[in-house]
């Protein structure tokens, strides 16, 4: 068995970072336990259970079942007649695409524990996974209804709302998420983005604003400051603006123009010119009719 | 119950191992400061004289021993967190807020770039061909 000359703490502190920040490195996960930290596994202590779910979730998501199942048998093995050890195997499950079976685990473990939320969240992602997008969006409204300040599934809810094209409700969506982390950038730009979408002046207008809440929250935000240029040239070239409005508009316009080119021109390399880019910002535009 | 067992354990940098000495020798002088203290409330009141106030040298003791600890203290606890709650999401991007862990599909195409993956089998051309004419 091959084995990497890593220093397996490094990979301990770097697989810890990546629980807590969560972010999915499935394959990265499966290289590091294949190749480095299953060996020293019983150095981890404590830590090793949770280090032994995130590789079989890892596992079910690159397709290694080899490997996710072995860890999935030492959690067994550890934590007889776990709610969380059973969910593992409900998700197996799911990756083996037999969904009717990971529903009947889902509702056993519902059965045994009214409260438990991850169960039912599972069983959205087991209608999503087989394309059941109105199945899945009717369970997800249930289930927030009992849940009402889960983030994550307001999240999902969104998303699905937006593979529908129902961009209203997922505005809805967006917007509860903005009430509960007002200070999230990331969260406007894309409230501001499904308004754009929507299109029509209020809309725009509406997207205009949240894309400068956006824009001053994070001045690093390039993706806010493009969706600002689009939006304030649509409401100027718009029919029914008041000049005074089209003026302040388009002063707009240049400024969040300006702000981009300063950064690309901070991270230029010798190929981009950053003047090239002025000129082609006046051909970016998305008209009503193609 | 895991922080206690990490102040015990061994692999540690020496920066660290002078805060945790630091805060050990700040916290029992601080016990010695407020023992003697007490020890002069009782002389005090054996001999009757007239308690005033604590002696100068005690409450420098103590002072210091407070400073001590709480330096030993702040390097053990790590670093502050910043306190703008917007600074923190400034270099994220929506793949890591928008990422949502309980509810991750495995049926998606990063299956095909597994080594165990096994095609679907697909209609050759002749089955078709002999469908239609059929």
């Amino acid at each position: 068995m091959a084995s990497l000359d890593l220093d397996w703490e490094e990979v301990r502190e770097q697989l810890r970072a990546w629980r807590e920040d969560n972010t999915r490195h499935s394959e990265e996960v499966i290289d590091m336990w294949e190749y480095c930290l299953k060996h020293y596994k019983h150095k981890l202590g404590d830590e090793r259970w949770m280090v032994e779910e995130q590789v079989v979730v890892a596992g079910l998501d690159s397709y290694r079942l080899d490997i996710a199942e072995h860890s999935l048998v030492a959690l067994n093995e550890q934590f007889p007649g776990s709610l969380r050890v059973r969910k593992l195997k409900g998700m197996r499950l799911e990756a083996l695409e037999r969904f009717d079976e990971a529903m009947d685990v889902y509702d056993s473990i519902i059965r045994q524990d009214e409260t438990n939320s991850t169960a039912r969240k599972r069983k959205v992602a087991v209608l999503r996974g087989q394309g059941r997008i109105a199945d899945a969006i009717k369970e997800l409204t249930e289930y927030l209804k009992i849940f009402m300040s889960d983030g994550e599934a307001w999240q999902e809810l969104c998303d699905l709302y937006l593979k529908e094209g129902d961009y209203s409700k997922a505005a809805f969506c967006m917007e509860e998420l903005i009430l509960t982390n007002p200070h999230n950038h990331l969260y406007y730009t894309r409230y501001a983005e499904i308004k754009y979408t929507q299109g029509g002046l209020d809309n725009m207008e509406i997207a205009r604003s949240y894309f400068c809440q956006a824009a001053k929250l994070n001045p690093g935000n390039v993706r806010a400051l493009y969706g600002l240029f689009l939006s304030c040239t649509q409401v100027s070239s718009s029919t029914k603006c008041s000049a005074q409005k089209k003026k302040e508009t388009q002063q707009l316009a240049t400024w969040a123009l300006k702000e981009i080119a300063d950064r690309y021109s901070k991270c230029r390399t010798n190929a981009m010119d950053g003047s090239k880019i002025l000129e082609t910002f006046g051909s970016l535009s998305i008209t009503e009719k193609a | 119950m895991r922080q206690s067992c990490s102040l015990l354990c061994l692999n540690t940098t020496m920066a660290v191992v002078w805060a945790r000495l630091a805060f050990l020798a700040g916290i029992i002088s601080l016990f010695h400061a407020g023992y003697s203290a007490a020890q002069h409330r009782a002389y005090m009141r054996i001999t009757e004289q007239e308690y005033t106030s604590l002696p100068t040298d005690i409450g420098v003791q103590g002072l210091m021993s407070l400073l001590l600890t709480m330096y030993g203290i702040l390097h053990i606890a790590g670093d502050f967190k910043e306190i703008r709650a917007n600074v923190q999401l400034q270099n994220k991007s929506w793949e890591t807020v928008g990422n949502r862990p309980t509810f991750y599909t495995f049926a998606h195409r990063g299956r095909a770039l597994s080594p165990n993956y096994i095609p679907p089998k697909s209609k050759s051309l002749l089955d078709n061909i002999e469908n239609i004419s059929s």
